[in-house]
């Protein structure tokens, strides 16, 4: 199936800004089990220069100096996306069939394993994600004992976050500490996904902050409106011998052709949309509309599912000022 | 034997004597001269090197210490001996090490070959902090080297010279080292006259040809990129900058576009590509490192990036300043070069490890343990100093993060030598040596830097916390042949040629020139108030009451601490306390302390600018004053005089400022800064004082008030030969041309200062065209028409309406003046 989709990302500038130096990361990933159909990005006000590179992640951020004085800098990627459902459901089939315990899983991950690699760089604590309390690590332990299977663990994992902790838009922002959330036990998608990615790390296990969108479906019988949409957050933990695993805690759902992934990394820093230094006095505010539409021809038959999803505000402010 | 009968070394290993007492060999000829020299010449020649030291400005900065924020540097008068041989094996060892640690660079942001073949653990690498993931792949490009090297090296107890520490992003002490040398060249023909050492010259030349290289020639296009003036080594990096002849940078006096750096300079853009970097790993660029830098470049990596930027070291280098490396340096060294390592090492386990955890754990109180990446504060734990608490919450953060630590061996290093208290001292002490990368090898510098702990037997040396340093000799057979003569004969010449000028230090002068213009004109009027107010009774005038509110009015004008003297409360504003307010309360914008404070800011900046003795005279001036603003004494008699004392002292230093800088130059930017607050200043008092209508008695204590805040009664005197009169005090300070201190006059310099600067056109630039509007306006002017006045009328409201405008006209000025010269943002 294809999905459109429109990311308009806007920095609201109080005063004129004459020279501004940003990164974009607004274009979607090719993997696996998605492919990249069309991209364009479209800058107001004009962009001076412009220069595309692919991070270690396998982002793509493109770094854009804006020299006309402005106060409202939007950046709007339109991507087309093609998802290959039939592969996910295969590559989850493969997770749970090649899973290990999480004990073996521990063991092999302190050893030297050529495949394990380049999973060990989601190990450590990362700019906003640090490592987790005790008593963040009593909680993921639960669902983790040695013997037990690291997929159903994981998924299980999930399951606990959905039901302990409420999903609430306006408690947290992105620099809200893990520990705060858990303590709470209420924010938005990616709290939710940091807080997974921290608890797991502290237990061992590699893991991954995706971020993408989801699709939503409007209320039976009427028309989706434009924009009502958001981006969205996620998880992956890494299973020794098998690869990563995807989680959605805030739907409690293993994410399969409802989600588009945008980008990975370690935490949110590694992926966001948008980050800009500017010359300028006064604050600045960020808005984001999203809007995420499967096209037409294979609705019809997917509208069954009747499952409306919950979305996230995120709150993308990533911008530092000098 | 002298002066070594009290010198006993606890310590394993001493420099000087061997176990049985016996002088080493290569000791035997500086042992003899200090013998000889005796205690009393050691601390006659300890004063020169003192004073040597003082005299050039060498100094440290400690930070968090606001009472003395920099610190003279010392220099031990014995130096650390280094016999030829030995420094041969030395310099091969730090050679071989150099090279493995440039192909560890280039590898683990490359092809991460040493990670795929099991040489070293993942977990080294991707748990250290200083691994950049934003340069992932730099590592083949052809300028990403490790070209600057500094290792740490101390003696161990097998008597052989141990590496301790690596330090790879942004080595400092290559200037200390410097100094230290030529500081004890000044006393050691007199103490040591017959012994030869290898020379540091040569080094410095090869750096100047490092950065020829990168440069292509172009030396100019290299910048010392330093965080600026407070960082704790700044003397380091202006004494390098002049050394090198290199530009001395911050990263506000950069931009990047076309994917590549540029330097804002009065006459515009000027392109830089070698940058050698004070600055550390995530604080060079705000928009892909740590985005809360303000030391850094925007767009720095990624002009880097797309090759258009060489930098020595480049961003990701602090990854090789990580111990967890130390176990496997063996194995790398087999890896890479087929070698085994020629220095040795302190024995380190890397806790993740199962095996080496184990171990560790089990003999912890005997080890010392530290963080793989604790490059910027230094926490160690030595084991034998624990508690049986402390051990079991390490051994709990170890079990935690077992990949973030490392334990090591505890050493007890060599002493050498130090004079101090009248008598000379065993104390440890750390090398610190220098490697730059020449071809496909490094150059080792015959020298170093030479730390000694602060107390007798310490664990930790480091230059923040205080201790002392040696000059490092190798010791030569033959006095060496040196070409480079002038090399180390610092020019103090620096480059303020108007148009070479970087933006930043363009800028600091100007706000120099505004501020010490202020702070001189507030001084005095205050004083003036304090000293009226004290003789308030004094001459049996009631009307000096009257007087004395317009001239306080006046004062909350001009620092503009609004609402101050105007302010219309129910309880009167007491005089004293408003007016110590203004002098003392650094909080309150416009005051006194507060126009001090920012002056400071703009002297620190400019310091390797202006004369050393303009400085000097500075922090003498700041410490007293601030002093004073802390004293709660407030007797008007002290105010008075301390406020006599700070007008001297800015007065002198702004005779050393105008003497230390040609007006071609830098100076310019000084004299229009200055003429444009000085004419905002007599507007503001002029408003205040001589726009209202005044009786006779109070006129004249008014006037007589604003000739002599502008210690101008006299010239009055000498031009009008008559009482003070409003209409001739008028035409004298605001519309005469030829008296100096008058607006008319201030506003014809101010233009022609205008045509020398480099974006000069021969049409009105936009900061020019408010400065002649206010010309042609003030030649229009007649005194009778200033003063045009109805009857019932109490204020010259025209004269005001006129005042007004013409302040608008210099603060525009002022403002597209800054907009022109100091962005760079439409070029």
């Amino acid at each position: 199936m294809i999905y459109t989709i429109y990311h308009k990302t806007s920095f609201h500038y109080q005063s004129i800004v004459n020279f501004s130096h940003n990164i974009a990361r607004l274009k979607p990933k090719d993997t696996a089990y998605q492919k990249l159909l069309e991209f364009t990005m479209e800058i107001e006000p004009k962009v001076s220069e412009s220069h595309e590179f692919v991070d270690m992640f396998g982002n793509t951020n493109t770094h854009m100096l804006i020299r006309e004085p402005h106060q409202l800098l939007s950046v709007t990627g339109k991507s087309r996306v093609e998802i290959f459902p039939n592969l996910i459901e295969q590559h989850i089939e493969f997770l749970k069939s090649n899973s290990i315990t999480y004990g073996a899983a521990v063991e092999r991950l302190s050893k030297f394993h050529a495949s394990d690699l380049s999973a060990k760089q989601f190990l450590f604590e990362s700019e906003l994600i640090p490592k987790g309390s005790d008593a963040i690590k009593e909680y993921v332990l639960e669902s983790f004992h040695k013997e037990r299977d690291l997929f159903e663990a994981a998924h299980e994992f999930m399951n606990r976050i959905f039901n302990d902790f409420k999903f609430l838009s306006g408690f947290s922002d992105i620099t809200t500490p893990v520990e705060t959330i858990f303590e709470a036990k209420k924010g938005v998608c990616q709290d939710f996904a940091q807080f997974a990615i921290s608890a797991l790390r502290t237990i061992g296990l590699p893991a991954k902050y995706m971020s993408g969108y989801i699709e939503t479906l409007p209320p039976e019988g009427e028309e989706k409106l434009f924009g009502v949409d958001a981006s969205h957050a996620w998880f992956a933990v890494y299973i020794p011998n098998a690869g990563w695993a995807e989680f959605d805690p805030t739907n409690n759902i293993i994410p399969k052709e409802q989600h588009i992934l945008l980008g990975s990394g370690r935490d949110y820093h590694d992926i966001s949309p948008l980050k800009g230094v500017v010359q300028s006095s006064g604050n600045s505010r960020l808005s984001v509309m999203v809007d995420v539409r499967r096209e037409k021809k294979d609705l019809i038959k997917e509208s069954a599912s009747g499952q409306t999803q919950m979305q996230m505000q995120s709150q993308m402010q990533n911008q530092s000022q000098q | 034997m002298g002066i070594f009968d009290d010198y006993h070394s606890e310590s394993s290993f001493d420099e000087v004597f061997d176990s049985e007492q016996n002088i080493r060999d290569y000791w035997k000829d500086v042992l003899a001269d200090i013998e000889a020299a005796g205690i009393e010449k050691l601390k006659k020649k300890q004063a020169d090197i003192d004073w040597y030291l003082e005299d050039n400005g060498v100094t440290y900065n400690i930070y968090n210490d606001d009472s003395n924020p920099s610190r003279s540097w010392s220099l031990d008068p014995i130096p650390f001996v280094i016999s030829e041989q030995e420094w041969s094996t030395i310099t091969k060892g730090l050679q071989q090490r150099a090279k493995l640690l440039n192909m560890i660079l280039k590898d683990i942001y490359s092809e991460q070959k040493l990670i795929k073949d099991n040489i070293i653990p993942a977990e080294v690498v991707f748990g250290h902090k200083g691994f950049a993931t934003e340069v992932f792949d730099f590592g083949k490009k052809e300028n990403f080297n490790l070209y600057f090297y500094a290792t740490d090296m101390a003696r161990g107890p097998d008597g052989k010279m141990w590496v301790i520490n690596d330090k790879t992003q942004a080595p400092s002490g290559l200037g200390y080292a410097i100094e230290n040398r030529l500081t004890m060249n000044s006393v050691s023909k007199n103490l040591y006259p017959n012994i030869n050492t290898k020379k540091l010259s040569f080094f410095i030349e090869e750096f100047k040809e490092l950065l020829s290289e990168l440069t292509g020639g172009d030396i100019s296009s290299a910048a010392l990129l330093t965080p600026g003036a407070y960082n704790e080594t700044y003397f380091e990096h202006s004494y390098l900058s002049s050394f090198l002849e290199i530009n001395l940078l911050q990263g506000h006096d950069l931009l990047s576009k076309d994917g590549a750096l540029w330097l804002k300079s009065l006459s515009g853009l000027k392109k830089i590509n070698t940058i050698l970097r004070r600055v550390d790993d995530r604080f060079c660029d705000p928009l892909e490192l740590k985005s809360e830098s303000r030391l850094g470049i925007a767009g720095l990596t990624d002009a880097m990036r797309q090759n258009n930027i060489n930098m020595i070291n480049p961003i990701g280098s602090a990854i090789l300043e990580n111990k967890g490396l130390n176990p496997f340096m063996n194995k790398i060294a087999e890896y890479f070069l087929k070698e085994e390592l020629i220095l040795p090492q302190i024995a380190t386990w890397w806790c993740g490890q199962k095996k080496e955890l184990d171990f560790v754990l089990a003999n912890l109180n005997k080890l010392v343990i530290k963080k793989i990446d604790n490059t910027e504060i230094i926490k160690t734990y030595f084991g034998k100093l624990l508690s049986e608490d402390e051990l079991k919450n390490l051994s709990v953060l170890l079990r935690k993060n077992p990949n973030k630590y490392i334990a090591q061996e505890e050493i007890s290093f060599s002493t050498a030598p130090y004079y101090g208290n009248g008598k000379l001292e065993p104390r440890n002490a750390v090398i610190r040596t220098f490697c730059l990368k020449k071809n496909d090898d490094y150059t080792v510098m015959n020298g170093g830097l030479v730390r000694v702990s602060k107390i007798k037997d310490s664990l930790l040396i480091s230059s923040q916390k205080g201790g002392t340093s040696k000059d490092l000799w190798i010791l030569s057979s033959e006095e060496e042949d040196v070409n480079y003569s002038n090399i180390l004969k610092r020019d103090h010449y620096t480059d303020t040629a108007i148009n070479n000028i970087s933006t930043l230090r363009a800028e600091n002068l100007f706000w120099l020139g505004r501020y010490l213009t202020r702070a001189i004109d507030t001084t005095r009027f205050i004083s003036l108030i304090v000293k009226r107010l004290t003789n308030l009774y004094r001459y049996e005038v009631r009307t000096s009451k009257d007087s004395q509110k317009i001239l306080q009015d006046a004062l909350t004008h001009l620092t503009m601490t609004y609402p101050g003297f105007l302010s219309d409360g129910a309880v009167p504003v007491r005089p004293t306390s408003e007016i110590i307010s203004v002098i003392k309360d650094i909080s309150r914008s416009g005051s006194l302390a507060s126009v001090i404070s920012m002056l400071s800011n703009a002297n620190i900046n400019l310091k390797d600018l202006l004369a050393f003795e303009s400085s000097k005279l500075f922090d003498k001036m700041q410490k007293e004053w601030n002093e004073f603003i802390n004293r709660s004494t407030n007797s008007s008699i002290l105010i008075s005089n301390e406020l006599d004392s700070l007008f001297t002292y800015l007065m002198a230093y702004k005779q050393l400022v105008n003497e230390s800088i040609f007006k071609e130059q830098g100076l310019i930017l000084f004299d229009i800064g200055h003429r444009i607050e000085s004419a905002l200043i007599l507007i503001s008092k002029a408003r205040s004082m001589l726009c209202v209508r005044l009786k006779k008695a109070e006129s004249y204590d008014v006037l007589e008030a604003m000739l002599n805040s502008m210690e101008s009664m006299n010239a009055y005197r000498a031009q009008y030969k008559s009482s003070l009169v409003l209409e001739n005090v008028i035409e004298f300070l605001i519309l005469n041309t030829q008296f100096p201190k008058s607006l008319a006059h201030m506003t014809d310099k101010l233009a022609n200062d205008f045509k020398l600067l480099p974006k000069s056109k021969d049409y009105l630039t936009s900061y020019e065209k408010p400065i002649f509007q206010a010309q042609s306006f003030l030649s229009k002017l007649d005194v009778e028409t200033i003063m045009e006045i109805k009857d019932e009328e109490v204020v010259y409201l025209k004269f005001d309406k006129i005042l007004s405008k013409l302040s608008e006209y210099f603060i525009e000025c002022s403002d597209e003046f800054s907009k022109t010269y100091f962005s760079h943002y439409d070029e």
